[in-house]
């Protein structure tokens, strides 16, 4: 119990506002989608925020030697959970990959990416590869990665999916590997991309080609693209005001309290609030590579912390991206702020988990 | 291996500021992007943000009513539905069409103005799908309404005349103009004849316009700003309703004009045309069968008898020459000349229309009992010049200033005339028949009205449909005791034994004056003359003469002054007069 009290005392309460108050935009920009009228979407955003911040809490708590035993055990309860999903699911948004846990919908999909993390965190901190024939051991981790990821691209879900695949690419890369690991990674890929741009399903490629030229086609899958460029452009410097964006409130901009929820920031609050929005995260990630970086902690909470953040930037950026059309549409949520509550509770975990790097840096001195 | 020679934690720490690296990277790109969109692109996607959710709509302006002397309407408007749809989403257009056929009925003339409107460009986002929907139309499309965004339903105050054929021809009926240099109100009617045209102007309104906002799925939400439509003026005229209406009726199954002008003001009371037309059905756009059959009918609807029909004016016009001689030739009217049925001048026989002729008669009888041949011996001395000229002033030959358009001026020859149009001179003969009205002489029934009601008042009143408060007219500047001969004759026309229409003086207590004519159409040829010339019933109808009758009441203080023409209804005094004087009958008991 002291303990407990002890290391909410020296808990990094600044970096804890930082993720209050970008989960607080959330609300915000919810708030203003439901047009502060659909009580009860806004009061489950709420309860997942509370809850949310109440499990970072948690997670924060309990030791790290905790997460790096069961590791491995986590992720195949994890997988459990996932195969089930994928096969026996709840369907929604086109996609088996829903649980329903009486009366909670959630996504193993998104717990998913803390499992790989955690796992290839606890691998790479055993396994150090040096040598040429250490290179016959990265079978087991790229199996870890595979599994979870055909699964849930079989669902289908590419955006999760993808950031899977993409999030273990960078920890891969963090962990010291050989460029030409890399390199021969980047061949295979180009040998196989043909048959992957084949086995995408229609709407997929299409997404993928209307990127290029949005205007091709701007009643078909351009037309999101192209509502939300609109969107955001017509915020202009300081936007339109909170609850005042014609796009979003008219329904020209499609999906506006999940993935396109950027969009509607920068409709109602301009170019400050989307710069706003941005520096928050590189500021939480700045942070984050302080406790990183710092010599003192292991290469488990390294990799943990590195892969958790990376999660969330990349997660971050790829979603504005899609909006502001940089990248083709995936269907990734915006983390913190978007309508979702595995995705959601899934970063706070992850925050959770950052938390406690830091109270045992912190501790050290 | 290139990084052999550093320790694995130097080599992680490398890693991660290359990452570190490539995310501000990402970031910056982002961030430059926004700037892009938000602070270089504001106004673009700022007015595309606009064009999104405001929808612009023109109001078409009420057109003004038309009102009968005492203040019934005449020309109205009613409520329109129409079904409209977003003009950016015409390519659902025939995929809507093709669902909504089984409760609306699309006729291939919706169609065709489909097919213009979505060609022509105005400031409108809205085109219009379907006019005039029923109210069991409107009913179902309420219920599925749900499953067509971007369709609506306006309401439209549209032109509507109640009593479709009895006022067309006065009215005129409004439509499309294909003409138009702007072609910013595709769904403006305009006035394309009678009144309606005349004063389109007042009538038409001024447009004006609404910003809607809508959303994504085609629903209005609300007005964000209008600029209201101004209606059109309102129009009074001279029309007496009921008059118009019962001179309808009584012109039924003949082919015919009654025109009746008050005597005081020049207002026209009454101007009905037979057949006629449904002005209705032309305002809402005539098919174009019907509109050919229309045109190639042979009996005329689409003409207005009463401004553009021509007709010999037959005995009506004796009243002109009579004041003529008397006013102009200082004519002794008690002199008597002898009626054997004809007149011989240089070659030629005239004949009375009496076989056996009048006997003995002076110039107030020739008029009463209608003698030709006391007329061909006047004719002896007049020139044709004078006469000419002075009919003019009661309006022969020369457009009356009827406030509708298409008049036809009539003709009324001279010497000067008869050179320039057939190349020859002026005969002699010819100048025995223009006395009688016939020969070259056409003039509209507006026309003999105008006459009559200038012989009445001795004023040179001027017919306006249009009500007019003030008014002023000039004297004719003629001896009222000629005048008054005149008057007395028609007086006797109507109210004495052997006088033409006797049969048809009022039962009224007030008195009519009036002049019956025959407008003969055809040439009696000399052998018929001699076989006894034939009876208009046993000719074909094309060939009978012309039922006319013109005349003033009451008699004493004129008030209005009417002209029936009956076509190919034989003898003036049989089917004009008596319809003349039923109407009078009617207007006297009513508005005296």
């Amino acid at each position: 119990m002291i303990e407990i009290i002890y290391k909410l005392k020296k808990l990094d309460w600044f970096y804890f506002s930082l993720i209050f108050f970008l989960s607080f935009v959330g609300f915000i920009m919810i708030y203003s989608a439901t047009s502060g009228m659909e009580y009860n979407v806004l009061f489950s955003h709420v309860t997942k925020i509370i809850l949310g911040l109440s499990v970072m809490l948690i997670v924060a708590m309990i030791d790290l030697d905790f997460w790096k035993r069961n590791a491995f055990y986590i992720y195949l309860i994890c997988l459990i959970l996932l195969v089930w999903a994928s096969f026996f699911g709840h369907i929604g948004k086109g996609s088996r990959r829903w649980i329903n846990f009486s009366g909670f919908y959630f996504q193993p999909s998104e717990f998913m990416k803390i499992c790989i993390i955690l796992s290839l965190a606890k691998f790479f901190d055993e396994k150090k590869i040096k040598e040429n024939r250490d290179y016959f051991f990265l079978i087991l981790p790229i199996v870890l990665v595979l599994i979870p990821f055909g699964l849930i691209i079989s669902q289908p879900d590419l955006g999760t999916a993808s950031m899977i695949l993409f999030i273990s690419f960078i920890i891969f890369f963090f962990s010291a590997l050989s460029w030409k690991f890399f390199a021969s990674i980047g061949v295979g890929f180009l040998i196989i991309a043909p048959y992957l741009w084949n086995s995408l399903k229609h709407y997929q490629k299409q997404r993928i080609l209307t990127l290029f030229n949005p205007e091709n086609d701007p009643l078909g899958s351009g037309y999101h693209i192209i509502q939300s460029q609109i969107a955001i452009g017509s915020g202009g410097t300081f936007g339109k005001g909170w609850m005042k964006g014609t796009q979003s409130h008219l329904d020209f901009l499609p999906e506006k309290h999940t993935d396109f929820i950027f969009s509607m920031l920068g409709e109602e609050f301009g170019f400050f609030g989307t710069i706003s929005v941005i520096g928050l995260i590189v500021l939480i990630t700045y942070l984050t590579y302080q406790v990183v970086n710092n010599s003192k902690i292991d290469m488990f909470q390294r990799i943990l912390g590195f892969g958790i953040i990376s999660n969330f930037f990349f997660a971050a950026m790829i979603n504005m991206s899609m909006v502001i059309g940089i990248l083709p549409i995936v269907g990734l949520p915006l983390p913190l702020v978007s309508y979702g509550g595995s995705s959601m509770l899934t970063y706070f975990i992850g925050f959770g988990l950052i938390l406690s790097i830091k109270l045992g840096v912190d501790r050290k001195y | 291996m290139i990084t052999r020679d550093l320790n694995h934690g130097q080599k992680v720490k490398r890693r991660s500021f290359i990452l570190a690296g490539i995310k501000s990277i990402f970031a910056l790109i982002i961030c430059g992007k926004l700037y892009y969109l938000q602070i270089l692109n504001k106004s673009k996607y700022g007015k595309l943000s606009d064009i999104n959710r405001t929808k612009v709509k023109i109001l078409y302006p009420e057109r003004g009513t038309i009102f009968d002397k005492f203040g019934n309407p005449i020309a109205s408007n009613r409520l329109d539905y129409q079904l409209n749809i977003f003009k950016e989403k015409s390519d659902l257009i025939n995929r809507y069409i093709s669902k909504l056929k089984n409760i609306i009925f699309f006729s291939q003339r919706d169609y065709q103005q489909l097919k213009i409107n979505l060609a022509r460009k105005d400031i409108s986002d809205f085109i219009i799908l379907k006019k005039n929907l029923t109210w069991d139309e409107l009913e179902i499309f309420e219920l599925v309404s749900n499953k067509f965004p971007f369709l609506f339903i306006t309401k439209e105050k549209v032109r509507s005349y109640e009593n479709n054929v009895i006022y067309s021809h006065v009215l005129g009926y409004v439509g499309y103009k294909n003409d138009l240099k702007e072609q910013k109100l595709n769904n403006l009617k305009f006035g394309i004849s009678g009144l309606e045209k005349t004063f389109d102007k007042k009538l038409l309104g001024r447009d004006g316009w609404i910003k809607l906002e809508t959303n994504s799925k085609g629903r209005i939400k609300k007005e964000l700003n209008k600029k209201f439509a101004i209606p059109g003026e309102n129009i009074k005229t001279n029309i007496i309703a009921s008059m118009q209406e019962l001179s309808h009726k009584l012109l039924s199954g003949i082919s015919g004009a009654v025109v009746v002008l008050d005597c005081k003001s020049g207002g026209v009371n009454c101007m009905v045309s037979t057949p006629s037309f449904d002005n209705d059905e032309f305002s809402k756009g005539i098919s174009n069968e019907k509109w050919n059959e229309l045109l190639t009918d042979e009996s005329k609807p689409l003409l207005n008898r009463c401004i553009s029909g021509l007709y010999s004016p037959g005995s009506t016009y004796k009243l002109l020459t009579a004041l003529f001689v008397i006013e102009k030739m200082g004519f002794d009217y008690d002199k008597k000349f002898y009626c054997p049925g004809y007149v011989e001048f240089g070659n030629r026989k005239f004949h009375c229309w009496k076989k056996e002729g009048h006997g003995s008669v002076n110039l107030i009888d020739s008029i009463k009992k209608s003698c030709d041949c006391y007329f061909y011996n006047l004719a002896k001395e007049i020139n044709i010049d004078e006469l000419s000229k002075f009919s003019k002033d009661f309006g022969m030959g020369v457009l009356t200033g009827i406030d509708i358009p298409d008049e036809n001026y009539g003709l009324m020859p001279n010497s000067d005339w008869k050179r320039k149009n057939r190349g020859e001179k002026w005969q002699k003969g010819e100048t025995l028949n223009t006395v009688i009205g016939q020969g070259f002489t056409l003039s509209t029934p507006l026309q003999i009205t105008l006459m009559t009601a200038r012989i009445a008042s001795g004023k040179k009143l001027e017919p306006k449909i249009l009500k007019r408060n003030r008014y002023f007219f000039e004297d004719l500047n003629l001896s009222e005791q000629n005048l008054n001969f005149i008057r007395n004759s028609m007086y006797k026309v109507v109210n004495e034994y052997q006088g033409t229409a006797y049969l048809s003086r009022l039962d009224n207590n007030l008195k009519m004056a009036g002049k019956t004519g025959t407008s003969q159409v055809r040439k009696i040829s000399k052998e018929e003359r001699e076989s006894g010339v034939l009876k208009n019933e046993e000719l074909i109808y094309k060939l009978r003469d012309h039922s006319l009758f013109t005349g003033y009441a009451p008699f004493d203080n004129p008030k209005f002054a009417i002209t029936v023409v009956a076509e190919h209804m034989g003898s003036g005094s049989k089917v004009a007069a008596p319809i003349a004087k039923k109407i009078m009958d009617f207007a006297l008991k009513k508005y005296t």
